[in-house]
């Protein structure tokens, strides 16, 4: 789904890197591919090195190509992140994508860096016990020219986050949650409603980050106060890897919301 | 000792819940995961007290795995295919400490492209690293050979890692019957952890710092001879273990042989498919063919006197490689060759059964007529679909 936006977005003279993920089975088999523009597998933590020297390259032909890298959460916060940094400290100049449905979902759902607190996978049959690694905040840190983060709730701002991302040069951070509602257990007509509820329950923020500044996207203006946020239960209770959550533990994810934004706002004041 | 039906995944983690481990470093891929996934449920259901890392990559997998070995615990893990190549520098760093470690490698082919589906690539290119590296041919051995390698490992005549190799898929996902040992048995045939060094602050030393020339060429020469001394321990180990925990189990040889000390023509090989094979031998066999085989279990260490033994005086040998030593056929040819091009005529090497290609029984049976009816060249590629040349050139040529 999160795919065919991004064709949506980016138009031709685009090369897409993907990593080992579950994007590398969906293109079906070779040589064709789902995907109508250039795709080059890559082993999982290669991604951000393979499109650098993609996009060096290009630049010395005098081509103007667009590489995009499309990793999974794991190969962005976990296998692949020094890759990841090292790109974005040279400022490389592509568009990564991090297309987070919050495990390993292509081994069968194994806990990653970027699941939640409490989330059971296979791995974490009592729930997972740590917070989830956030990793807009360590690209913002990065002081990239880009970052953003989309649900694949909200299509058009996914989309208008993507065609803004190619207009800039250097490298791009595109963060958007897709739900997977065999992992989250979760029936699958639901994609989107679950999606939207990340977003309205202020779980997932929506924002831009631009040469320094943070901008909270519209959707998530009612997160900055914790008074008008949607109680985090609305997006949980559809979820089946959150059946075991006791109150605490509700609590403990609401605690983390409730920092996640306090350091958002502090960006977004400036 | 009781009778389950279980997969070769299920038989390993039963293996490692047996021998007691105390940490393993856990990352996921096919067609390992299960083995990792059943940890962590026996964990979840209190079964075990082993500390799960679940960390974030198989390079740190190994590196969490040897942290423990170093600080004195039994550690263990699990992977294949990429996840292997990932951790290749850990794997050698594992045998440069001489540190037992046991890792189970459910095996895979290497992309790209990729793919999930069984071949031993993955495995045999770790020959070089220093490991003990054995190879199931059933669940039931995956286990067996799981529990003797922590103490073959922690043997001080070895003090090296230890891999268990089994067929992705085929010995992995396939439940068949398993003799699981009871926590008796196994106690009285592991020994407490021995090891050489320990890092703790109460005996300070100072780990793989830079050591002048001649002493690192004496250490690499040592894994050298330890490797070659744990012959005897394996063979050891093994008696020991028929006595102690399965009773069926023959582990007095670190290789297999199958009707092959009155046979003319040999088949080598390894993994999974020895069982199709011996149905192949034995039709042919009522055929009158003197054919037998000779299953390597151990690709390291490399027993010469035993493969020399058994293949000594044969017509001819056909070596089968379910992976690839590229420009040289497979890795278990170059090695059955070197060992005794002068002791047999003529060694054919056959590669097959690449990234999953199925090779049954009546493939084998076809191939070994082949091969007693002659083949001219060294090394072939079979494919038992009919595949007449091959030709291609890059991934672009595919139909
Ligand atoms: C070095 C290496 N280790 C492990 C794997 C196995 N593997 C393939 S995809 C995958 C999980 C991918 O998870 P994620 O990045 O979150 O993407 P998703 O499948 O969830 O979209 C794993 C563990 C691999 N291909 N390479
Ligand atoms: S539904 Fe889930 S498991 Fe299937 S391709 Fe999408 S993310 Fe992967
Ligand atoms: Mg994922």
């Amino acid at each position: 789904m999160a795919m065919r936006m991004l064709g949506m977005a980016l138009g031709k003279d685009v090369v897409v890197v993907v990593v080992a993920g579950c994007s590398s089975v969906i293109q079906g088999n070779a040589p064709y591919n789902a995907y109508n523009v250039p795709v080059v597998n890559v082993a999982f933590a290669a991604g951000p090195a393979l499109a650098s020297g993609l996009a060096r390259a290009y630049k010395q032909k005098g081509k103007d190509v667009t590489v995009v890298v499309w990793a999974g959460d794991g190969g962005t916060a976990d296998i692949g992140f020094a890759s990841l940094s090292g790109a974005a400290e040279r400022n490389e100049d592509f568009i990564y994508v991090c297309v987070d449905n919050e495990a390993y979902m292509n081994t069968g759902g194994q806990r990653s860096g970027s699941t939640p607190y409490g989330a059971v996978t296979t791995t974490t049959p009592e729930g997972k016990k740590e917070n989830k690694k956030n990793v807009y905040f360590l690209m913002m840190a990065h002081d990239v020219p880009y970052v953003a983060t989309a649900s694949v709730g909200y299509p058009h701002d996914f989309i208008a986050k993507l065609k803004k991302a190619k207009q800039i040069k250097g490298f791009r951070y595109v963060h958007v949650l897709a739900p997977d509602p065999y992992g989250w257990l979760f029936d699958p007509s639901k994609t989107a409603e679950v999606a939207k509820l990340a977003v309205q329950t202020c779980y997932w923020p929506l924002f831009e980050y631009e040469r320094g500044k943070l901008t909270i996207s519209p959707e998530c203006m009612h997160c900055l106060d914790r008074r008008t946020r949607r109680p985090i239960r609305d997006f949980l209770s559809l979820q089946g890897r959150f059946k075991k959550l006791k109150d605490e533990d509700v609590r403990e994810l609401e605690e983390y919301i409730d920092r996640t934004w306090e350091k958002l706002k502090k960006m977004a004041e400036g | 000792m009781m009778r389950k039906v279980i997969s070769g995944n299920q038989a390993v983690a039963l293996a490692v819940k047996l021998a007691n481990v105390g940490v393993t470093g856990i990352y996921p891929i096919t067609p390992q995961t299960t083995i990792i996934e059943e940890l962590a449920e026996m964990r979840a259901r209190g079964e075990i007290s082993t500390e799960i890392v679940r960390v974030e990559s198989e390079h740190s997998a190994m590196a969490a795995t040897l942290g423990a070995a170093l600080a004195g615990i039994r550690a263990f893990t699990a992977t294949a295919s990429q996840g292997l190549l990932y951790m290749h520098e850990m794997v050698w760093w594992t045998a440069g400490s001489r540190t037992p470690v046991v890792m189970v490698v459910g095996t895979r082919a290497v992309g790209p492209p990729w793919n999930i589906w069984n071949e031993h690539t993955d495995f045999t290119s770790e020959r070089d690293s220093g490991w003990i590296m054995a190879f199931a041919s059933n669940p039931q051995e995956a286990l067996d050979l799981t529990l003797q390698a922590f103490r073959i490992s922690e043997d001080e005549r070895v003090f090296l890692p230890m891999m268990v190799g089994m067929d992705g898929f085929i010995l992995s996902h396939t439940k068949t019957n398993v003799l699981v040992p009871g926590g008796e048995e196994v106690e009285e045939f592991l020994p407490p952890r021995r090891q050489p060094y320990v890092v703790d602050p109460e005996e300070p030393l100072g780990m793989g710092n830079l050591f002048p020339p001649i002493e690192y060429m004496k250490l690499r020469n040592s894994i050298d001879l330890a490797l070659r001394n744990s012959e005897d321990a394996i063979r050891e180990i093994g008696r020991d273990y028929v006595r102690k925990v399965n009773p069926m189990g023959d582990y007095s040889s670190l290789n297999v042989k199958y009707k092959l000390d009155d046979a003319d023509y040999a088949v080598v090989l390894m993994g999974a498919w020895a069982g199709d094979a011996m149905e192949a031998i034995d039709k042919l066999r009522e055929e009158g063919v003197k054919i037998g085989m000779l299953r390597i279990r151990y690709l390291r260490p490399w027993s010469e006197r035993e493969i020399r033994n058994a293949l000594d005086g044969k017509k001819a040998v056909l070596v089968l490689d379910r992976s690839t030593s590229f420009g040289r056929g497979g890795p278990l040819y170059v090695e059955v060759k070197s060992t005794v091009a002068d002791v047999v005529p003529s060694v054919k090497g056959v590669v097959s059964g690449i990234g999953g290609v199925a090779v049954n029984k009546v493939d084998l049976y076809n191939l070994f007529k082949k091969f007693v009816s002659g083949i001219r060249e060294d090394v072939i590629w079979y494919y038992p679909e009919g595949v007449e040349k091959v030709e291609l050139r890059t991934p672009r040529d595919i139909e």
